[in-house]
């Protein structure tokens, strides 16, 4: 199953997400020389926060703050039927 | 007591994270019109995040929410209630829509009369608990009644006066309708002077080029203020419960008045 937020508007980013054995993450970014990891902490920081391990990530980033990535990222999991209450 | 309120778009981050920059007064967070049905979980978790993350003094912030009997309602409530905003904006208001509202949240309510029935309940719906202002619908109101809007705004004079005197018996602020042409600042200025002299107290606007104008127009004049200040001074000097200035009689709703144009002058630095 896979599911999407967010857009390619400058500040988003389009967050995918799908199922997966393991835990993957493929961010494609403007700004990926100085913010990939940290953009990469904050798709783990999130996933750990709800308790998932096992998914495949692609984020698509126009140079979005940690909040986009974050809620994005979170309705794209609400929307394939994770709980995030 | 703001001048400008601005709508922005509830699913926009490169608004929502600049919105202390627009100078306006107050900033409305949309998730109603803005917002498409296949992205309104997407803003609320947005809003929700960024303002757990971000907060802000020197801005009023307000949610507009989907209607009282739209399927979003309640969910745009349950998410936001708990976030440092000053309250929502409750569009298509009615009474029995602010009691629901009521019954879920505190928050101030600023209600959207935006249909001929709200417009005839307008006194009712003032009298609500925890309403803090009337906002002008007037591109709803003026399709329901069917008729065209104008420049000279003739078509909306009876609902921005009513709408004024309504929030003014209740102390309320009184907020007019935005001027959709976001590209024409003459007909945005004529159109502002228009509720100010009817005695609204404040204009929405639904772009960020419209805030300057609006906050100069809604703000006290330089004349105004001065002649405040000799009001409220020789107000202050006598014992008299009236007294003549300039040859006219100043009593105390002029004197009240006075003291609100110099409290406004000092919130907005004039």
């Amino acid at each position: 199953m896979k599911t999407s937020a967010g857009s390619l508007e400058s500040s988003d980013c389009l967050i995918t997400v799908s199922d997966s054995s393991e835990l993957k993450i493929v961010i494609e970014s403007v700004v990926l020389e100085q913010f990939g990891d940290q953009i990469r902490e904050v798709i783990i920081q999130t996933l750990s926060d709800h308790n998932i391990n096992k998914i495949h990530v692609q984020c698509l980033d126009k140079g979005a703050l940690d909040y986009t990535i974050k809620s994005r990222l979170e309705t794209a999991l609400k929307r394939r039927g994770e709980n995030l209450e | 007591m703001s001048r400008s309120y601005l709508f922005i778009p509830g699913n926009t981050p490169s608004m929502i994270q600049n919105l202390d920059v627009f100078e306006s007064d107050a900033i409305i967070i949309d998730f109603e019109d803005s917002v498409s049905s296949f992205d309104k979980d997407s803003a609320r978790i947005l809003i929700k995040n960024f303002l757990k993350k971000y907060s802000y003094n020197e801005v009023e912030i307000y949610i507009r929410i989907n209607s009282a009997d739209s399927m979003y309602f309640l969910e745009d409530v349950k998410v936001t209630k708990d976030l440092d905003i000053f309250g929502y904006v409750l569009p298509k208001a009615s009474v029995e829509a602010i009691k629901e509202l009521n019954k879920l949240t505190d928050k101030a309510i600023i209600p959207i009369i935006e249909s001929p029935m709200a417009l005839l309940k307008v006194e009712d719906i003032a009298k609500e608990k925890n309403v803090v202002a009337l906002l002008l619908g007037a591109e709803d109101y003026t399709k329901e009644l069917g008729i065209k809007r104008t420049l000279e705004a003739v078509e909306i004079l009876y609902a921005r006066s009513i709408i004024a005197i309504t929030a003014n018996a209740y102390n309320l602020d009184s907020i007019d309708t935005p001027y959709t042409n976001k590209e024409d600042e003459e007909g945005l200025l004529i159109d502002a002077n228009n509720a100010l002299n009817l005695g609204l107290t404040s204009k929405s606007s639904i772009h960020p080029n419209q805030v300057d104008i609006i906050n100069q127009v809604f703000a006290p004049s330089e004349s105004e203020i001065l002649e405040a200040k000799r009001i409220v001074k020789k107000s202050e000097e006598t014992d008299k419960g009236a007294f003549s200035l300039d040859g006219k009689m100043i009593d105390l709703p002029v004197i009240e008045k006075a003291k609100k144009v110099l409290e406004k002058a000092k919130k907005y630095n004039l």
